[in-house]
């Protein structure tokens, strides 16, 4: 038997994939958010001059302390001074620096790992001393450390993407300041332990364009700097150890998909006609105005659906304020011109907006959120029309009202707006008038009532993720049960009829922004079903123009009216696998059914 | 070589800011004076070395020798049995 060559199998990690591609490259580890301890393997050469920077540093740090002594002293008097006489002390501490200098020479470290792993490694003797009040002291080693940290990273901090050129970052977690930064021309990929879909992080790799899988646990215990991973941010894997084969397989999987990009390119101008001459608009979903990149890249025809609760969560202290909600709309009318954009207002729940009295729910998600909490509160709500009214009158933007279960909850909106338009008009500040309002179509309740509320609606917005959640009574994010989350359901996709009906009827337009748009297969179905407009994640949108203009209307009014008499997800599943090929379209040989 | 025990009386022991205090007197003084745990005789300090010091790990009424070795050593010694008996001019 032959001796394997390899000393670690190859292994497979799930995560989930937020940016899809492929990366082949030397792992690089960071260890800090921030991305400033991160770990370097310096050459030989470098290292003196990398001894040189730490001891600049500490010079630099002891100046800092002088002066803080100083103060100190003059305001306080010398003996409160005398705990930052000790930090000196430390500083000018010959142990300290000569055992950092070796650290850099042994392990051919920079000098912000170096300070780090000396000081952990002073940080664990203190804390094996007995005496509580001695112990505690400890955390002057800390702050000694982290000045000298600070300075090293400051104005000659090396940047990320010099540092991982040619590589592939693995993390716990990265800011979202830290990913936006990265250089795709330099950075392969990233994966990261912690995150989701919609963390900032994720949504920034989008818009980078950087293959990235987040969520994978342990990652950072798992793989060394310098070892050889794949990433795949397609399937949402990472894979540590790879055999020959399964780096032929993936440097392959590369090369389609460079193809690929390259075809979307030369196609992104096509229009997305059908084969019977029916043009289907497709719009961009967008969280984060930096993702606006990727709009523009992909060629969408507007936004339809702007997240608008992620100006929130960015927000570092509170609620935007009106002014900061003001210039992000701006920006989005300003870019989106003509195509316009439609802002879904706040879809946040009350514990975030820290309300005096407001108890943890047990069930938020069906809770004072989105439509109720503006209602409940109206100067959060009030403030935001206010901003969108006033940036409207730069571009064209709609607001849309997600969450509605009940007529009444529209008429309440309306009668707000135009209050705060009538406010605008009164302080003569420029907004614009009679701005579109849309309603979300997200629950059993807003599809019963779809006529109804079509009246009082200038448009629809499906948000099929959570109408299939609610309708089907499956929480996505539970194992046990989230195989039943199935759009291709029956009953989904009478829901989605019905609304198509109502808005048909009451001559409003309607729009699909959940994922079954993005989906080919599902696709196929909502055309069928009489959606002509759909909005989805932008690196969607050429898979989706590709299927648009490979098929023809009729066929898919003919497989959605078959679809839609089954009784059962399974049947409906088998009868659009099947069929699919009748449609003449070979891409949807390889089309996805999740 | 001078050598001497002292008793450290302060409350919080050789805590930062009287190591400081510590490291700083010894400092001016040319001789090389390291200090040993009289409980512990393999723990002894560099006076001149913050860490060195605040790793003794010296607590109320540990037992500390001092030694002394060069050309100023009496007046070393000297100086720092004062300022320990002094509780580091704290209390």
């Amino acid at each position: 038997m032959r001796a394997s060559i390899r000393k670690f199998p190859e292994e497979r990690l799930e995560g989930i994939g937020v940016c899809p591609g492929v990366a082949i490259g030397k792992a690089f580890l960071v260890d800090d958010p921030r991305g400033r301890v991160v770990r370097v393997f310096l050459p030989k050469e470098q290292l003196e001059s990398e001894i040189l920077r730490f001891r600049d540093a500490a010079r630099a740090a002891q100046v800092q302390v002088k002066k803080d002594i100083e103060r100190v002293r003059v305001a306080l008097g010398s003996d409160h001074a005398y705990i930052l006489e000790a930090h000196l002390l430390m500083l000018e501490d010959r142990t300290l620096g000569r055992q950092i200098e070796n650290f850099i020479r042994v392990n051919h470290a920079n000098a912000e790992w170096a300070v780090r792993d000396v000081t952990q490694h002073l940080l664990e003797v203190y804390g094996q001393i007995e005496d509580d009040y001695l112990r505690e002291r400890g955390s002057d080693i800390e702050d000694v450390a982290h000045r000298i940290t600070k300075i090293l990273s400051g104005k000659e901090q090396r940047s990320l993407n010099e540092m991982a050129d040619n590589s592939i970052i693995v993390a716990d977690d990265l800011l979202p300041s830290v990913t936006a930064d990265l250089d795709p021309r330099k950075i392969l990929g990233f994966v990261t332990g912690i995150g989701g879909w919609t963390s900032h992080t994720a949504i920034i790799a989008r818009s980078v364009n950087i293959p990235a899988v987040v969520g994978v646990r342990d990652i950072t215990e798992r793989v060394r700097s310098g070892e050889t991973l794949i990433i795949d941010g397609t399937a949402g894997a990472v894979i540590l150890n790879p055999s020959p084969e399964t780096l032929i397989f993936y440097t392959e999987e590369r090369q389609r998909q460079r193809q690929q990009q390259l075809y979307d390119i030369e196609e992104r101008e096509l229009p997305a006609i059908t084969r019977d001459n029916c043009e289907i608009r497709l719009r961009a979903n967008i969280e984060l105005i930096e993702e606006i990149d990727t709009y523009q890249r992909f060629n969408a025809a507007g936004v339809g659906l702007y997240r608008s609760e992620f100006l929130y969560s960015q927000a570092e202290t509170g609620l935007p304020t009106e002014d900061e909600q003001h210039d992000a709309y701006r920006f989005l009318a300003g870019m989106v011109g003509d195509e316009g954009a439609v802002i879904r207002t706040f879809d946040l729940g009350g514990d975030k907006l820290h309300l005096e009295g407001f108890k943890p729910e047990r069930n938020p998600a069906i809770g004072m959120r989105a439509i109720r909490l503006s209602l409940g509160v109206e100067s959060v709500f009030r403030t935001q029309v206010k901003a969108i009214l006033r940036a409207a009158s730069q571009g064209d933007l709609k607001i849309l009202l997600p969450f509605v279960t009940n007529v009444d909850e529209v008429r309440q909106a309306k009668r707000i707006i135009a209050d705060v338009e009538r406010e605008l008009s009164v302080e003569q500040v420029p907004h614009k008038e009679n701005i579109e309002i849309g309603v979300m179509i997200e629950v059993p309740a807003a599809v019963m009532m779809a006529e109804a509320l079509a009246r009082e609606a200038d448009f629809f917005s499906l948000g099929t993720n959570d109408l299939i959640q609610s309708l089907l009574a499956v929480d996505r994010g539970n194992e046990n049960v989230s195989a039943l989350f199935d759009p291709m359901h029956p009953a989904v996709l009478r829901a989605i009829k019905m609304v198509a009906e109502a808005a048909d009827k009451m001559q409003i337009p309607v729009n699909v922004c959940g994922e079954m748009a993005s989906n080919p297969a599902q696709v196929i179905l909502l055309l069928g079903l009489g959606l002509r407009d759909l909005s989805m994640t932008p690196s969607a949108i050429p898979a989706i123009r590709r299927l648009v203009r490979s098929i023809s209307l009729s066929d898919a009014e003919e497989l959605a009216a078959q679809a839609i008499s089954l009784d059962t997800p399974a049947e409906v599943r088998h009868y659009v696998q099947t069929h699919l090929s009748d449609l003449g379209s070979e891409l949807l040989a390889t089309a996805h059914f999740g | 070589m001078q050598q001497r025990t002292v008793i450290i009386i302060n409350r919080l022991g050789l805590h930062a800011r009287a190591a400081a205090k510590l490291v700083k007197l010894a400092s001016t003084y040319k001789s090389r004076v390291v200090l040993t745990r009289s409980d512990a005789p393999q723990k002894t300090a560099d006076s001149k070395s913050i860490f060195s010091v605040l790793l003794l790990a010296a607590a109320l009424n540990t037992s500390i020798e001092i030694t002394a070795e060069g050309p100023d050593e009496e007046q070393a010694i000297e100086a720092l049995c004062r300022l320990i008996a002094d509780k580091f001019g704290e209390e």
